[in-house]
């Protein structure tokens, strides 16, 4: 009796301490978050911290200046977002500590007004990301229209939690909201970091269904790009399903109003 | 009983009319009378009251608030609920209402702190606006009509507050803020009794900031004060909010500490639990607090400050406003030195037996030893130091107390050998704290304002802040939480600078109000005076000294340090130590002992056992600066006094009290009994130390100075303060000091 | 009267002299001499149901007719000497005082040990112990510390 007690207690406090840990803090957190890394702070890992040193490459460099050279040289704060973009295309798709660091001095501020902008905005992923960033649509459109499935099927496929990167390195998936492609819903759009800053491409796919994401994921392990837009076949763009049923023919003219009878 | 009632109200207009009879001048007499006499129609006729007008709104502005119109046409006419008022132009509406002695509520904004406007708990209603107007972040117009106790504005407020409660957690039992929290107080006006939030509350991770900072960030409603405030008034920007949304929170992001000097005060500022103090945490409840306003010794400025006492313990320290000296700011070694006052401490007069082991005696046993001992050397052995807490009373009365023993040597730690004690603008910060916001180019020679003197830096910082202000500094490496030239680090550069050749020397001249700010370090220096000849060469060159502007300041170190010069406490102590017998160390511990002879009879009169003690031959225990009325004069020369806010310990008495009990058991009684009768001797030697909260204006340097002999060495200028924490023997007995210096300070 | 005298001589008939004085003394009933409450209890006895016995021995009595409505209940202690009511335990104080009909023993039927504390008589005033002595009182065996600081101590000592 009091063995088995005291045995399940130590499970219990095992449990516990396990959630308590601090190495898998991002998975036990986005359990309950949505965004795509839903810690805000930092904690220091081999990869990340403020330690490992980080600088914009050399084309990228030309690039921070031509960025700089858009505003006004005593507010160059104002270049933060522009630049923590470029870091992060930089750095496949994530942004360490140090990239951030790397900005502030770029801009001359204080690191923590960085990391205020950097945790703000929810593209900013501050968890190492695939390659292939995967990013489900969850607004109310695209969750009517099943996006939730469309998630399912994706981490089923790959095998991972959302926000957790695959073994290989190549996916990972998270949660966007709205991005405006309503009329196709539902829709995911691919981040894809693969060829670095120069040859990075945001591409959205709409009209999803089960199926087809998987064959997307499985077009791009290939390295294949898939056709982006909508993928339904009897869809051109955002036009209904086999062809036109309204606007058959050229519209009429408004009536013109008779402006001498006035 | 029900017939003795009925009896009585039968009687009534008899038994009134026999009273009013009795008395010539009738008081009303109330009478308890049911309501179905209340109901007819001719009393409640009578007893209708007159039609009151509308009370007449309290219209002295909120918290003293001073207008300062710089041209009457600046001015601009508003309204608020109806009553005209007339402020400066630029002003917010928050600040027009208070002007019109309306208090907003408010959480984010903060007069000293830039304008955030995310609380939105100041909306007020303002004719003609669609929407109720964030009254902290919208200006005033000429004409606006701004209405603060409407439907439509307290519906606003109750909104908010709904909303701040939303993710507020339940705990103010536990909470070290309950009872002083703005959230607190302000949710008894706006709160609903129950929430319609029905989802889990947020939580957040709390963070570390250090031994003196406490955080429980679940409870914070992101007002970002202390962000503005670390930001914007100590210079260190760690604090920021991160994260959207529900998500947001304050953090540093990484694990960082906030190693500011000022940071205690953002306890001051939240204005909920979420940053409380650490030492304090769990200790009292702010009600059952007695406060004793008071002064702080632990540096040379004075900080106004409240003691917080509960019985015979001071719990914690607060800041006072004072708007010429700390403003409303004070330094963490200011505000939790407190402990410091509970430990070490010496409660009983001891003397040194032959075995060398201190024995507890009585005061008349330890004072008869002592004067008897003083009778036996010669008058010249006789030294006396006064320590860096002593007050001006104190000082007196050992001066006055030695002086009849026969001998001069009298001095002041902190005060090195050679020193122009004869004009007080030679010792003083001559433009005054306050005035230093004036100045356009700072020169700072050989002192570290941030380690010396806190509230001296943040007025610095405000003044660079606020009109870009130029910072040059001569002396050893140091950080500064501003921008700041380094010139150089010793003599040499300053000569470079008082003969033209040095290019701040263009920055000087160009500048309208430049202040040279020289630090109390360099007294301890052999040269001194050479070197203060330089800077004069210096403040003459850069007319530092206008009819209307004095810049050449001194900043001192020790609370004790201007008024013992006031009162001339001046002795070479490397010629007097040598040579003493009888060495008298009243709270004396960072005197240098080494060269004293190993014969002399040491008395230490202090309040904690700490350098000074273990020297001595005989302890007598005094009171220390929180248990005693004293006189202080701060660097400006602007003396202030101390309450005292609890009862001293053990069988310690006042320092001036020691030395006049001594006096007469040495048969020199000094002439007087109370504390009246010896400021009215510190009236025949030093008339300002009398004038409390005034500054005697010094803009004329009388060039009188005798030839001085030494020649400037190069060597360069030293720190005078090595730990900010840890600089006497209150802050060295205070364990909260301890683990500060362990943690924060830089290695 | 009658009774009482046939009573008593029937008592020492039963038990013979020696046990008859000792269980007089044990009774009290040589307290009534001096004890005048006691003396009334026992003259209420006479007659009365005994309801029960609690565990310390203290008897609770009941007559119905030929009393006061609302003095029908009493208690004769177990102590003789200083008895007072803070000796009656908890289940019977209710029955006692007429709050419930149950007796203390049905209570202690019907109630579940919940509570651990055994009852304990009020001794205020029945000795030094007992004496309420303040936290800073020198008597007080926990006696609080007042000091607020700590003093030096110098090293060598």
């Amino acid at each position: 009796m009091l063995p088995a007690v005291a045995r399940g207690a130590a499970k219990r406090l095992l449990g516990i301490r396990a959630l308590l840990r601090p190495s898998p803090p991002i998975a036990a957190a986005s359990a309950s978050r949505s965004f795509s890394t839903a810690l805000n702070y930092h904690i220091d890992s081999p990869d990340n911290n403020p330690d490992v040193p980080w600088e914009f490459s050399e084309a990228n460099k030309e690039k921070v200046k031509e960025i700089l050279s858009h505003y006004p040289s005593n507010y160059k704060q104002s270049a933060v977002i522009p630049l923590l973009d470029l870091a992060q295309q930089q750095h496949g798709g994530w942004l360490p500590v140090a990239a951030m660091n790397a900005v502030a001095k770029v801009i001359e501020v204080a690191p923590i007004r960085v990391y205020e902008v950097a945790t703000f905005y929810t593209m900013f992923n501050r968890t190492k990301v695939g390659k292939y960033h995967l990013l489900v649509c969850g607004t109310t459109p695209c969750m009517i229209r099943g996006s939730r499935e469309i998630e399912e099927a994706l981490l089923k496929h790959l095998g991972v939690k959302r926000n957790e990167v695959t073994k290989d390195g190549l996916f990972s998936v998270g949660e966007m909201e709205c991005m405006g492609c309503c009329v196709n819903a539902p829709m995911i759009t691919v981040a894809d970091y693969s060829k670095g800053s120069e040859g990075y491409t945001y591409n959205y796919y709409e009209d999803v269904t089960p199926k087809r994401v998987v064959e997307i994921v499985e077009m791009l392990r290939r390295g294949e790009t898939p056709p982006v837009g909508t993928q339904n076949p009897d869809r051109i763009r955002s036009g209904p399903a086999g062809g036109n049923t309204t606007l058959l023919r050229e519209p009429k003219p408004p009536p013109c109003r008779d402006l001498d009878a006035c | 009983m029900g017939f003795v009632l009925r009896a009585l109200r039968r009687s009534k207009p008899f038994l009134q009319s026999q009273l009013s009879r009795r008395s010539p001048n009738p008081t009303p007499l109330r009478w308890i009378s049911s309501t179905s006499a209340l109901s007819k129609p001719e009393s409640s006729a009578a007893a209708e009251p007159e039609p009151v007008p509308a009370p007449e709104r309290p219209r002295t502005p909120v918290g003293g608030a001073r207008l300062h119109f710089a041209s009457p046409a600046e001015a601009i006419e508003v309204f608020v609920d109806g009553y005209p008022v007339k402020i400066p132009k630029g002003m917010t509406v928050l600040q027009a209402c208070e002007a019109a002695g309306v208090d907003i509520p408010r959480f984010c904004y903060h007069s000293r702190l830039s304008i955030a406007g995310n609380c939105r708990m100041c909306l007020v209603e303002v004719e003609k606006s669609p929407k109720p107007v964030a009254s902290c972040a919208m200006p005033a117009l000429p004409g606006m009509k701004i209405k603060t106790d409407t439907p439509v504005a307290k519906k606003a407020r109750e909104g908010v507050m709904e909303f701040l409660l939303m993710n507020h957690p339940l705990d103010c039992p536990i909470c070290d803020q309950g009872g002083e929290c703005d959230l607190q107080d302000q949710s008894m006006a706006f709160g609903a009794d129950r929430g319609r939030f029905t989802e889990t509350k947020r939580s957040v991770v709390d963070k570390n900031l250090g031994p003196l900072v406490k955080t429980v960030m679940t409870r914070c409603i992101q007002c970002t004060r202390c962000v503005r405030f670390a930001t914007e008034i100590a210079g260190v920007q760690d604090l920021g909010m991160l994260g959207r949304g529900s998500g947001e929170e304050i953090g540093t992001y990484v694990e960082k500490l906030m190693t500011s000097e000022l940071s205690g005060n953002v306890i001051d500022i939240c204005p909920v639990g979420a940053l409380t103090s650490k030492p304090f945490a769990f200790k009292a409840r702010n009600w059952e607090l007695k406060g004793t306003e008071s002064i702080d010794i632990t540096d040379a400025v004075g900080s106004n400050i409240r003691i917080d006492s509960r019985g015979p313990e001071v719990m914690r320290i607060l800041p006072r406003l004072n708007e010429d000296i700390n403003e409303e700011w004070i330094s963490d070694k200011t505000r939790f030195c407190y402990d410091g006052l509970k430990r070490q401490r010496l409660n009983d007069p001891m003397i040194r037996g032959p075995d060398g082991r201190f024995k507890a005696v009585t005061w008349r046993d330890a004072l008869a030893v002592v004067a008897e001992v003083a009778h036996q050397v010669k008058p010249e052995e006789i030294v006396g130091i006064a320590g860096q807490l002593s007050d001006a009373e104190s000082m007196i009365a050992l001066k006055d107390f030695l002086n009849k023993m026969g001998s001069n040597n009298v001095l002041c730690e902190g005060n090195g050998p050679s020193l122009l004690a004869d004009l007080r603008p030679n010792y003083l910060l001559n433009s005054n704290i306050a005035g230093l916001e004036k100045a356009d180019v700072f020169l700072l020679i050989g002192t570290q304002p941030r380690v010396e003197a806190p509230m001296v830096n943040a007025r610095i910082r405000k003044t660079v802040r606020a009109t870009q202000a130029k910072v040059a500094y001569i002396g050893p490496t140091t950080d500064f939480n501003y921008n700041y030239d380094h010139l150089g680090s010793g003599p040499h550069t300053l000569l470079e600078i008082a003969e033209g050749r040095h290019p701040f020397c263009s920055t000087l001249l160009s500048a309208k109000h430049p202040a040279i700010i020289v630090g109390a370090g360099l007294f301890q220096r052999q040269d001194f005076l050479a070197l203060f000849s330089a800077i004069e060469a210096i403040a003459k060159f850069g007319k530092v000294i206008k009819p209307d502007w004095n810049g050449l300041n001194l900043l001192l170190l020790n609370a004790a340090q201007s008024a013992a010069l006031d009162l001339g406490l001046v002795s070479n102590h490397n010629e007097s130590i040598p040579s003493a017998k009888f060495l008298y160390l009243m709270g004396a511990d960072d005197i240098n002992l080494e060269k004293l002879p190993d014969d002399a009879f040491v008395v230490y009169q202090g309040h904690h056992g700490d350098k000074g003690v273990y020297r001595a031959n005989v302890i007598l225990p005094s009171a220390a600066f929180s248990e005693k009325e004293g006189t202080y004069e701060n660097t400006e020369g602007c003396s202030q006094w101390t309450v005292p806010a609890v009862p001293t310990v053990g069988d310690a008495r006042d320092d001036w009290k020691i030395v006049r009990a001594l006096s007469e058991v040495a048969g020199v009684c000094l002439p007087y009994d109370n504390i009246g009768a010896v400021r009215a001797r510190i009236r025949m030697v030093a008339p300002n130390l009398l004038s409390v909260d005034e500054r005697e204006s010094s803009t004329v340097s009388v060039e009188m100075k005798p030839p001085f002999a030494e020649k400037l060495s190069l060597a360069p200028f030293r720190k005078a303060v090595d730990n900010f924490y840890m600089t006497d023997s209150i802050t060295r007995a205070s364990k909260i000091m301890a683990q500060c210096s362990a943690t924060l300070s830089k290695k | 009267m009658a009774s009482v005298v046939r009573g008593v001589f029937k008592a020492m008939r039963e038990k013979g002299l020696g046990n008859f004085i000792k269980e007089i003394r044990d009774e009290g009933y040589l307290k009534c001499l001096s004890d005048g409450n006691l003396l009334q209890t026992k003259i209420h006895n006479i007659g009365a149901t005994l309801v029960g016995v609690d565990k310390f021995g203290n008897k609770y009595y009941e007559k119905l007719q030929d009393t006061q409505y609302g003095r029908h209940r009493w208690v004769e202690y177990a102590e003789k000497g200083r008895y007072n009511a803070s000796q009656v335990p908890p289940e019977w104080h209710g029955w006692l005082h007429h709050i419930t009909d149950h007796t203390g023993d049905e209570l202690l039927m019907l109630k579940p040990k919940r509570y651990g504390a055994e009852h304990r008589e009020n001794l205020s005033g029945e000795g030094e112990q007992y004496i309420y002595h303040s936290k800073g009182h020198a008597l007080n065996p926990g006696r609080r510390d007042w000091t607020r600081y700590q003093p030096w101590q110098s090293k060598d000592n």
